[in-house]
């Protein structure tokens, strides 16, 4: 008799440390993709201009597993989002994307070695957390947070918050100032030549 | 029995302690089961067509099963992107519904009442705006780039350091001002750690591992948001850039705090700002070009971007929230 209470007080403990065990994943998943970008990076065989194509495209593979961005895209245009039509709001989530790739793919190319440390994880609720890191470079640190959210079983990233500053945000003023004299289309219209340009 | 107990009881705990690591320094080789992991999970979960995995060019194949029609992006666009252009829709359709009133647009309403600013002046502030993008691209970065060209980073880093000391006493009485006795005390360790084994404030031993005394910012404008002064509406001045009338005052008044305003005629004064702002802007060409570049109307993105870090300053003073509360942004 004795042998499956032991079970079941093992189960529960278990049970009762995997909670909290659990808040560990954001942060993980987080930093298994900094580092998959970090590879790529620091990768010997894609030196020179000409292995830039490459890296891009590898690149984009890890951000399309790292972020979530339609539901970056929803939040960036917050309640604007419904006044654009289902097919509007389709090409609105690849331009942004784009508009964001061509702003940051220098960046992101131009590392070297800088230190990434990953700080504190912070779960604001069941499916949604924020992770502080900070990258530390030879006369500052900058303070890097990701907000992840719970979506099909995989944490994904729906804003990053540089120094203090919200990227999601940051682009939603934008597009609201946009939105509050222009038609949707407008704003595709200014998207669009943005990629291009 | 009980050491039974004991023994998975312990294990449990270490494991538990192992995925809260305070802080962990990136790897560069992630464990390889994590990789395989995520790619299994992703593998699962991917469409025939979004082969997102695998960075081998298979997933350029033009024909997509899935390709819905939205304006495609043709091969002409500018931006080489072959995988775009072969999955036009990114996510699942049931992603583009509506959003419901309730949940996330009320709580993007919150956030845009809070980290908004009034912009009456508007005309004046646009106008502004290109004036001092003008002074950078005309005056200060061909000065700001010889200067860097003459002087090697590090002695850049030390001149910054410098003038860090020297304004000291603003970051010290305003924590003071703002009952903020640990940061006031921590500035106070620095300022006495850098200046007598720092050189007199060209290096920064306090901010080193061992001592470990981070620079915190501190200021009257920010003093003056603890104690409930709102920021009423956007200024752009030409020269110093965003600003609010509460801002304003709180710059004039902590140039009183400056040393080097007691420190003879005005020109000494204007003349060590030139420099340090030469120095300052030495050591960050590029982040306005990018930001610029980034941006899809720069001058409210800049006007965002003040709005945002002044309400986190007043609101954290500066830090990150604090543990186990939700961050500014999200709810209060």
């Amino acid at each position: 008799m004795k042998k499956p209470i032991s079970i079941v007080i093992t189960i529960l403990i278990i049970c009762l440390f995997m909670l909290p065990a659990y808040a560990g994943v954001p942060m993980n998943t987080v930093q298994a993709n900094v580092n998959k970008v970090l590879d790529v990076l620091r990768d010997p065989k894609l030196k020179g201009e000409a292995a830039k194509e490459i890296k891009k495209k590898k690149l984009r593979a890890i951000y399309e597993q790292m972020f979530d961005d339609v539901e970056l895209g929803k939040r960036t245009l917050g309640r604007n989002w419904n006044s654009l039509s289902v097919p509007q709001r389709q090409e609105f989530v690849i331009l942004f994307r784009q508009v964001l790739e061509k702003a940051y793919i220098d960046k992101i190319l131009a590392y070297t070695n800088e230190k990434i440390v990953y700080e504190r994880e912070t779960m604001i609720s069941p499916t949604q957390a924020e992770i502080q890191t900070k990258v530390i470079t030879a006369s500052k640190e900058v303070p890097i947070t990701y907000k992840v959210i719970l979506k099909g079983g995989s944490w994904k990233v729906y804003d990053v918050v540089v120094e203090n500053i919200s990227l999601v945000m940051n682009y939603r003023t934008q597009f609201n100032d946009i939105l509050a004299k222009n038609k949707p289309e407008q704003l595709l219209e200014i998207l669009r030549k943005k990629v291009k340009g | 029995m009980k050491s039974y107990l004991v023994a998975v009881t312990l294990c449990v705990v270490l494991a538990w302690g192992c995925a809260h690591k305070p802080a962990v320094v990136s790897n560069p080789a992630p464990p390889a089961d994590a990789h395989q992991v995520r790619e299994a999970m992703a593998a699962a979960k991917s469409e025939p067509s979004r082969a997102t995995t695998s960075p081998l060019p298979t997933s350029d194949a033009p024909s997509s099963p899935k390709a819905v029609a939205v304006t495609p992006l043709d091969a002409k666009s500018s931006l080489p992107s072959p995988e775009l252009s072969a999955k036009s829709v990114s996510g699942n359709l049931d992603d583009y519904q509506d959003i419901e009133e309730p949940a996330p647009a009320k709580e993007n309403e919150k956030e845009n009442e809070k980290a908004t600013i009034a912009d009456p002046l508007e005309p004046f502030n646009r106008a502004m705006f290109q004036f001092n993008d003008k002074l950078y691209f005309w005056v200060m970065k061909p000065i700001a780039q010889g200067y860097s060209k003459v002087v090697p980073e590090k002695a850049r880093v030390s001149v910054g350091n410098f003038y860090t000391n020297l304004s000291f006493p603003i970051r010290f009485v305003n924590s003071l001002l703002q009952a903020n006795f640990e940061r006031a005390a921590s500035e106070l360790g620095r300022f006495i750690i850098n200046t007598v084994w720092g050189i007199g404030g060209l290096l920064d031993p306090a901010a080193s591992k061992e001592i470990d005394l981070k620079k915190q910012k501190a200021d009257f404008g920010q003093t003056l948001g603890v104690y409930g002064v709102g920021q009423g509406f956007y200024i752009h001045w030409p020269v110093f850039g965003p600003s609010s009338p509460r801002d304003t005052v709180g710059m004039v008044g902590d140039t009183f705090l400056y040393p080097s305003v007691y420190f003879g005629a005005w020109e000494v004064w204007a003349g060590s700002r030139v420099i340090e702002r030469t120095n300052d802007a030495s050591l960050h060409i590029g982040d306005y070009e990018a930001m610029k570049e980034a941006a899809i109307d720069p001058y409210v993105a800049v006007r965002d971007a003040y709005v945002q870090y002044r309400l986190k300053m007043i609101k954290h003073q500066g830090g990150p929230p604090p543990p186990g509360k939700p961050g500014l942004l999200e709810y209060d």
